[in-house]
C-alpha cells in the first residue's frame, strides 16, 4: 500500500521548474545585457547579494523548523525589517553619540527582542508565523521610522566603510566574511544535533515529539537565529546604501522570500536548505543586476519578482500535491 | 515468578463517567512475545498510555524487573528499558534514513556530527538485528510502509538498553505481504532476549507470534492464555466477547429490491478488486479492522480519493467521481466518520446546517428562503428528535448523539439513493443510538440503499441484511447477517478464521 508514486517525469518538470525559469532569464539577460557574465560583474553580484544572502539563512532556520508550507508552515517576514531596524539604530548612534560598540551592543539587543516577541507569539500564544511576522514587520519598520525620523543618515564610520571599500587580493571584503558566516550556518543547520533537531521538527513535528524533543524550544530558537540574521546583515546593508535609508526593506523582504524559496529547487530533497537559499540569494540578485543593467524600468521589475515569487511558490506546492 | 520482567498491577484509571481501567493487570516475562487482545473501548491503549507515562493512573503500580516505577513518567519508563513503537510512524518524509534512527539521540563527533559513524551503526542495526539493508543515505519517502516501520523499531532499539519493547498495531498500514518482514524481524528482536508486548487486532498474529497472551474485556484483564499453542482464536474471541447482543435495534427486516449501486473489481489507494451489489431498500455492512481498507473504499465511493480501476454503476450507469459533488449530484451522500470536522459547521445553528445541502432548493435568486429553512428544519428537528429543539442552537453545544442526527438530517432532505455511513455512532450515546438505527431502517425501508461501515460487530448484525468483511484492502467475505452471530463475524473479522476471497 506504498501511497507515494513514483515520480514521473511531469513532478520532476515540477520540481525543477523554478531553475529552469530562472536559467532562461538569466540567459536572456546575458544575451541583452553586454559583459554580463565578465568577472567584474559576476564581483559586484556577489557584493550586492550579501544583506539578501545573510538573511535568507535566517529565513530558511525557521522554514526548516517550522515546515515548509507557506501559510501554516514557519516563516519569518519580519527579518528584513530587523536588519533595517539595526542598520537604523546604528546610524543614529554614531551621529550622535560616535561610538560603534554601544550602537553595536543596541542592535544587537534590539534584534533579540524582535527575535524573542516572534518565538513567544508562535510557540506559547499559538499565533500561525505568516501573521505574526507580517505584523512584526510593520511594526519593526514602523519603530525604524520613530528612531531614524524617516530620515536618511549617512555612517562615516571606518569599519562601515571598510566593510563597502575594503578589498583582500582583489575580492571585495565582504565576500569572504559572508561566506564565513554561511559556512559556520551551514555547519550549525546541517551538522550539529540542534541544526537537525530544528529539520526534525519542521519535518514531521509528531516525529519530533515522539524523539523526546523539545519543539518549542527548538522552534523559538529558529527565530532568534534569524533575528541575529537581521542583524548580521544591517552592517552589510549599511555598507551598501553607506547609511541608513527608509524604504529599503521592502525590496529585501520580496528577494528574500524569492531567493529562498526558489533554493529548494536546489536541495536534492526539495526542501528549504541554507546552501539553497544562499545561491538562490546570488541568483536573485543576479537577475535585479542584469535587469537594471539592461535598463529595465524598475517598475516592471518589481512585476516581474512578484511573478516570480508566485511561480517559485506555486510550483512548490504543486510539488508538494505530487508527493502526497 | 522468577522470569517476570515487567508487572503492570491491579490499575485503575478513570475518566469522566467512565471507568476505563478497573484493576487491570498485565505481567510480561523476560524473552517471551506477550499479545494484548480485545475488542474497542476494552482499556487496551488505556493500559499502553498508562504504561507509557502519559495517563497517570488512579490507582495500581508499575514494577519493571524487581523495582517499582513511581512516579510513572515517559522518562521513567524509559530509562527502566521500555520502548514503544506507535501505530503512527512519525518519520520526516526528506529525512534520511540514518537520520531518522538516530533522531533526538545524533551521535557528536570531532566537527559537529558523527555522521559517517552513525550511518555505519545504524544499517548495522538493521541488518544484524532486523535482518533487512536498507542504505543509511535513502530517504523516507522512497521506502515502502515496512520498510518505514523498521526504521521506525531501528530509532526506538539503537541505544541497546530496550528490555521490552510494545508494538500497537504495528501492522495495520501494511500489505499481508509485508507482514511477514516484520514478523521475521519481531522474532530476531526476541531471539536477542527482548521482551516483546504485542497489541493487535489481527488474531492470527497473536496467535502465530505470541507465547502468552492477555485478555481485556471492560477495562478488566479477564484471562491469560499462558500456552497459546494449545488455544485458537476461538478461545481468544470468547474471552473477549463475553456479551449478547444489545437490544437497540429495529425488529423486522427489509426486504430488498432491485440492484442500485454496483461495484466491479473497483480498486483505488488502499483497496483493490472490490465487487460488490447493493440493492434498494438494503442495509450492507462492512466491518474491518484499522488498515482493511474499509475508510478508503467509502471515501473513494463519495469521491473524495480518485478510483483507479474498476467500475462503479448507479442504476446500471458507469459513474465516475472526481470530487464529492459529482457523487452528490448522483444521489450518493456520505455521513462521515469524522462529523465535528467533515461533517458539521460547528459554529452554525442547526437550522443552517440542516439547510446547507439543500440551499439550491429553498433559495430564490441566489437568495435564501429563510421561512422555508426554518420550516424544513422544524420538520427534521421532531422527525430525528434532536434535542434540544431549537432550530437557532449552535451546533457545538450539542451532545455528540444530536450532532449526528443534525447531519443525517441534512441528508434526509435530499432523498438521496445511497447513503454511506462510516462509523454512525462514535460517540454516540446508547439512547441516540437506538434512534439513529430507526433511522436508518427507515431509509432503506424508504427505498434507499444504505452502506454503513463500522468498527463496531454487533451494530452490523443489528442492523445490517449482509455484511462484507475487509481485510487488507480486499473483501474477503461476505456474510448474511440475518443469522449470523457476534462471534462469527468477529473471527472472520480478525482472521482468526481463514477465509476464501469471496463476492457478493
Amino acid at each position: 500500500m506504498a501511497e507515494h508514486g513514483s515520480p514521473g517525469r511531469l513532478s520532476r518538470l515540477v520540481d525543477t521548474a523554478p531553475l529552469l525559469i530562472f536559467a532562461l532569464l538569466l540567459a536572456y539577460i546575458a544575451f541583452e545585457a553586454h559583459n554580463f557574465f565578465s568577472l567584474l560583474s559576476f564581483k559586484l553580484i556577489l557584493n550586492q547579494s550579501l544583506p539578501v544572502v545573510i538573511i535568507c539563512m535566517g529565513l530558511a532556520f525557521v522554514v526548516m523548523a517550522g515546515g515548509d508550507d507557506v501559510v501554516s508552515g514557519g516563516i519569518d517576514l519580519s527579518i528584513p525589517a530587523t536588519a533595517v531596524l539595526c542598520a537604523g539604530i546604528i546610524a543614529q548612534w554614531l551621529a550622535t553619540n560616535g561610538s560603534l560598540p554601544v550602537a553595536v551592543a543596541l542592535a544587537a539587543g534590539a534584534a533579540l527582542l524582535v527575535g524573542a516577541i516572534n518565538a513567544l507569539l508562535v510557540t506559547r500564544i499559538g499565533m500561525t508565523p505568516l501573521l505574526t511576522t507580517l505584523s512584526m514587520f510593520v511594526a519593526v519598520v514602523g519603530v525604524n521610522n520613530v528612531v531614524t525620523s524617516s530620515r536618511r543618515i549617512n555612517v562615516s564610520d571606518p569599519v562601515i566603510l571598510w566593510l563597502r571599500d575594503g578589498q583582500i587580493a582583489g575580492v571585495p571584503v565582504g565576500i569572504p566574511i559572508v561566506a564565513l558566516i554561511a559556512l559556520s550556518f551551514y555547519h550549525l543547520a546541517h551538522r550539529t544535533r540542534i541544526g537537525l533537531n530544528m529539520q526534525a521538527v519542521g519535518g514531521s513535528r509528531d516525529a519530533a515529539e515522539t524523539s523526546g524533543l523539545d519543539v518549542k524550544k527548538l522552534q523559538s530558537a529558529s527565530f532568534i537565529l534569524a533575528a541575529t540574521t537581521g542583524f548580521i546583515a544591517s552592517f552589510f546593508v549599511l555598507a551598501r546604501g553607506s547609511g541608513s535609508s527608509p524604504g529599503v526593506e521592502n525590496n529585501l523582504m520580496l528577494e528574500m522570500v524569492l531567493a529562498t524559496f526558489l533554493g529548494a529547487a536546489f536541495s536534492g530533497r526539495r526542501v528549504v536548505t541554507l546552501w539553497g537559499a544562499v545561491l538562490g540569494a546570488v541568483l536573485v540578485a543576479a537577475i535585479s543586476i542584469g535587469f537594471k543593467s539592461m535598463g529595465v524600468n524598475v517598475f516592471w521589475t518589481g512585476l516581474i519578482k512578484g511573478s516570480l515569487i508566485l511561480a517559485v511558490v506555486a510550483f512548490g506546492a504543486l510539488a508538494q500535491r505530487g508527493r502526497r | 515468578m522468577s522470569n517476570r520482567l515487567l508487572h503492570l498491577d491491579q490499575v485503575t484509571k478513570s475518566f469522566p463517567g467512565v471507568l476505563a481501567l478497573d484493576k487491570a493487570s498485565l505481567d510480561i516475562r523476560s524473552g517471551e512475545v506477550h499479545g494484548l487482545v480485545g475488542e474497542n473501548g476494552a482499556g487496551k491503549s488505556t493500559i499502553i498510555k498508562v504504561l507509557a507515562g502519559v495517563y497517570v493512573p488512579d490507582g495500581g503500580r508499575l514494577t519493571i524487573g524487581g523495582r517499582v516505577i513511581d512516579p510513572i513518567t515517559p522518562e521513567s519508563v524509559h530509562a527502566a528499558g521500555v520502548r514503544f513503537i506507535h501505530q503512527e510512524l512519525h518519520l520526516v518524509p526528506h529525512f534520511t534514513v540514518t537520520e531518522s534512527v538516530f533522531m533526538g539521540q545524533e551521535v557528536r563527533g570531532r566537527f559537529g556530527l558523527d555522521t559517517g559513524g552513525m550511518r555505519r551503526r545504524a544499517e548495522a542495526f538493521l541488518r544484524d538485528v532486523l535482518a533487512v539493508s536498507i542504505p543509511g543515505n535513502r530517504l523516507i519517502r522512497d521506502l515502502g510502509t515496512a520498510e518505514r516501520k523498521l526504521v521506525q523499531i531501528a530509532r526506538a532499539l539503537i541505544d541497546e538498553a530496550a528490555k521490552v519493547v510494545v508494538f500497537d498495531e504495528p501492522t495495520a498500514p501494511l500489505a499481508s505481504e509485508e507482514c511477514a518482514t516484520l514478523m521475521h524481524a519481531i522474532a530476531r528482536l526476541k531471539d536477542r532476549g527482548i521482551s516483546i508486548l504485542y497489541v493487535s487486532h489481527y488474531l492470527n498474529e497473536i496467535t502465530d507470534i505470541c507465547d502468552r497472551v492477555t485478555v481485556f474485556r471492560n477495562g478488566r484483564s479477564v484471562s491469560v492464555f499462558d500456552d497459546i499453542e494449545d488455544s485458537t482464536g476461538q478461545d481468544l474471541i470468547a474471552a473477549m466477547v463475553g456479551r449478547e447482543l444489545e437490544d437497540l435495534y429495529p425488529e423486522n427486516r427489509r426486504t430488498p429490491q432491485a440492484s442500485l449501486l454496483e461495484l466491479e473489481n473497483y480498486s483505488g489507494t488502499g483497496f483493490r478488486n472490490v465487487s460488490f451489489r447493493l440493492r434498494a431498500g438494503e442495509i450492507l455492512g462492512i466491518a474491518g479492522l484499522i488498515g482493511s481498507g474499509r475508510e478508503e473504499l467509502i471515501d473513494t465511493i463519495y469521491g473524495l480519493r480518485r478510483s483507479t480501476s474498476g467500475t462503479l454503476r448507479l442504476r446500471s450507469r458507469q459513474l465516475r467521481m472526481r470530487a464529492p459533488k459529482d457523487a452528490i449530484d448522483a444521489g450518493i451522500v456520505l455521513v462521515p466518520r469524522d462529523r465535528r470536522h467533515d461533517g458539521l459547521v460547528l459554529p452554525m445553528t442547526v437550522s443552517e446546517n440542516v439547510t446547507l445541502a439543500t440551499l439550491d432548493a429553498i433559495s430564490r435568486f441566489g437568495l435564501e428562503n429563510r421561512r422555508r429553512a426554518r420550516q424544513q428544519t422544524e420538520e427534521q428537528i421532531s422527525a430525528l428528535d434532536i434535542r434540544p429543539s431549537d432550530p437557532e442552537k449552535v451546533v457545538r453545544l450539542l451532545s455528540g448523539g444530536n450532532q449526528q442526527k443534525v447531519v443525517l438530517g441534512r441528508w434526509l432532505l435530499k432523498n438521496a439513493d445511497v447513503y454511506l455511513l462510516d462509523e454512525p455512532t462514535v460517540g454516540v450515546d446508547v439512547g441516540a443510538r437506538s434512534e439513529i438505527y430507526a433511522l436508518v431502517d427507515r431509509l432503506a425501508k424508504d427505498g434507499s440503499g444504505v452502506i454503513v461501515s463500522s468498527s463496531d460487530p454487533g451494530e452490523l448484525i443489528g442492523i445490517c441484511d449482509r455484511i462484507a468483511v475487509m481485510m487488507r484492502g480486499e473483501i474477503v467475505s461476505v456474510l448474511d447477517a440475518s443469522d449470523l452471530s457476534l462471534d462469527h463475524l468477529i473471527s472472520v473479522t480478525t482472521g482468526a478464521e481463514p477465509t476464501e476471497a469471496a463476492h457478493g
